[in-house]
């Protein structure tokens, strides 16, 4: 229990660096590699409204939306339905590197993407995907 | 820099290969000798490792049997790759579900589906009982509380509506239809949406818990614990980074699962699968329980099967395009089962395919499944892009016109109601390879057992207090995977038979 809060705290508090980080390589992302990045995601994840939530919440305009909140999606874990963080790139490209190991309680139940460039490529898909038409 | 082996690789590039295998796998899985047990944090007379399907299901029959069970779950959530899945159970020989709906169906032609369409020499002693004994099967899992709907449709793909019996597979493609009698035979919860194995698993630990079966989450099962006689008593658990030795008098059911997320595993035992771009199962799928299992002397079967998905539909229309291979040829009917279409790309074509489209049967709304690679007013501009041989692709639309035309496919087939010639433009070309589409797949390989769950080792043996189900093992499903629900399906019953067993084998 004594990594219930500090996590969080300790990802806010290097988000300067990550941003740092993942300007840098989304300036070199690859967006189709990106897409097929998303592969194991999409199993759970639409990034699309069209298909609505499938066993993960639908991603459809993620950026900028207070995680845990989504209308229709019965399932988050107690962590994300008490969160008051918003989804940001940098939040998710902190957040992806190993998922479990910053929420262990989280329902997402994902081994992560390790690979920072794999990140960013799949975070520059997104936000192009989760924008609607 | 040395050459090791003869493969190439350098000295370091081994280390590296060899850390990478080890950061994988969660310990040693070699078995740890009963004299070496200091103490016995706590005893039962079951211990099952895993709480998807074959799990849970092993634990309800183990507790129902009259013996005290532990559930152990690696992961922080329950419910493994099952409750990700779609949650189809392969049912059928005339299932309350089928005859309620006026659909005929026999335990023969299931089974001549079963053993005659997918991979030579199948498990048959197990498919014959898994057919036997399937519309009992689907009676048990109704009364474990799963819900399903007196509805039925023949819409290809896992219904997106509350529908609860399908064609779950390739039952109505060529040849299979011409091998067996086709029959809707996926049976799946009735609620809206692609999330049945979520509702049938809340249904098994709702089981569970009336039952009283205690399930221990975030405790991963990592050694076998093994008497001087060869008997499996317990499992060396890691709770909290503490290590823990429970005991289980009448034995241990491995349930953990395979090994699509290990990935220096899956480039040994399965490198078909490895090129695929989605592993696809939970995120406990690292094969620990399989090697716990070799760990101790047992044999490992079909290690390089699974099933690798291309879904081209739906749509439907889709179907009405031909896949072509590298050299510009067809290989398989388009309205096969999208797993036995991945199979054949993973397996049969280098890993390359390619969807080939007109205006009717392009995909109309965008997706990003498949990226087009390729577009044209002619079919030769299409070759061309794609770098094929030359006249190839143009032979193959030609020939296949020339038929089409006449509701006939020669060479695969087809069924008529997707046949018809491919033109007017634009043409497309869809990129369907492994690694460039989205293109799911999930091993089928693992420890070899009895039909009651039994594990077997090398030399042909039982080992005694030891027992698997699930992926964990290889069960009826092989590769090509012909149907939805076949995973699962084979997890539930023979995880059934694997939780009585171990409970009446004192």
């Amino acid at each position: 229990m004594r990594w219930s809060i500090s996590p969080l705290i300790i990802v806010f508090l290097c988000l300067p660096a990550v941003a740092d980080e993942l300007q840098s390589r989304l300036a070199l992302a690859d967006k189709d590699r990106g897409r097929v990045v998303f592969g194991p995601c999409r199993t759970c994840h639409y990034p699309d409204a069209l298909m609505g939530h499938n066993s993960g919440p639908n991603l459809s305009e993620i950026f900028g939306k207070v995680a845990g909140k989504q209308a229709g999606f019965a399932y988050y874990s107690a962590r994300f339905k008490q969160a008051e963080f918003v989804w940001t790139p940098q939040l998710m490209f902190t957040w992806l590197e190993n998922p479990m190991a910053m929420f262990p309680d989280s329902a997402m139940m994902s081994l992560g993407v390790p690979d920072p460039q794999d990140r960013a490529d799949m975070i520059a898909f997104l936000m192009q995907a989760t924008v609607p038409d | 820099m040395d050459d090791l082996s003869g493969l190439g690789l350098s000295r370091r590039q081994l280390l590296v290969a060899a850390g990478a295998g080890s950061a994988a796998m969660a310990s040693a899985a070699m078995a740890l000798p009963r004299a070496s047990v200091p103490r016995w944090d706590m005893q039962v007379d079951v211990i099952v490792a895993g709480s998807g399907a074959a799990g849970t299901c092993a634990a309800i029959e183990a507790k129902l049997a009259g013996a005290s069970v532990l559930v152990l779950e690696s992961l922080a959530i329950p419910g493994g790759s099952s409750s990700l899945s779609g949650g189809v159970i392969y049912a059928g020989g005339g299932t309350s579900l089928q005859r309620a709906l006026k659909v005929e169906d026999s335990p023969e032609a299931m089974f001549n589906f079963l053993t005659r369409v997918g991979s030579p020499n199948p498990p048959r002693e197990k498919i014959q009982l898994y057919c036997d004994q399937s519309p009992a099967h689907f009676d048990w899992l109704v009364a474990q509380g799963i819900p399903y709907t007196e509805k039925l449709t023949t819409a290809k793909g896992l219904p997106m509506g509350d529908e609860s019996l399908y064609y779950s597979g390739t039952e109505l493609a060529w040849p299979a239809r011409e091998l067996a009698a086709p029959a809707p035979r996926g049976h799946v919860p009735g609620v809206k949406g692609m999330n049945g194995g979520r509702t049938m698993m809340e249904a098994l630990f709702g089981r569970l818990k009336k039952l009283g079966v205690e399930l221990k989450t975030s405790v991963s099962s990592e050694q076998l614990i093994v008497e001087s006689d060869g008997r499996v008593s317990g499992v060396v658990v890691s709770q909290a980074g503490e290590r823990k030795y429970l005991g289980a008098r009448l034995g241990v059911v491995l349930a953990c699962g395979g090994f699509i997320h290990n990935r220096p595993m899956l480039e040994q035992y399965a490198p078909h699968l490895s090129r695929c771009s989605t592993p696809w199962g939970g995120a406990g799928d690292l094969g620990q329980g399989i090697n716990m299992g070799i760990g101790v002397g047992a044999a490992a079967l079909r290690m390089n099967e699974g099933f690798a998905v291309a879904p081209i539909y739906p749509p439907e229309n889709t179907i009405s395009g031909i896949l072509v291979n590298r050299a510009g040829q067809r290989f398989i009917s388009e309205d096969s089962y999208h797993a036995v279409i991945g199979h054949s790309i993973a397996y049969e074509q280098q890993g390359s395919a390619w969807l080939i489209t007109d205006q009717a049967s392009s995909y109309s709304s965008p997706q990003d499944n498949f990226p087009l690679v390729a577009e044209s007013s002619s079919i030769g501009g299409i070759a061309e892009q794609l770098d094929m041989p030359r006249g190839g692709l143009q032979n193959t639309v030609a020939y296949y016109n020339r038929y089409a035309g006449k509701a006939q496919d020669p060479l695969f087939s087809k069924s008529k109601t997707y046949l018809r010639p491919i033109q007017g433009p634009p043409y497309k070309a869809w990129d369907i390879s492994v690694d460039r589409a989205f293109f799911p797949a999930h091993t089928l390989g693992g420890l070899a057992t009895t039909v009651d769950g039994e594990v077997i080792s090398s030399f042909g043996e039982l080992i005694p207090g030891l027992y698997a189900a699930g992926r964990n093992t290889a069960g009826i499903a092989t590769a090509p995977y012909i149907a939805s629900g076949l995973s699962v399906g084979d997890a539930s019953f023979f995880g059934r038979r694997a939780g009585k067993a171990v409970a009446g084998s004192q």
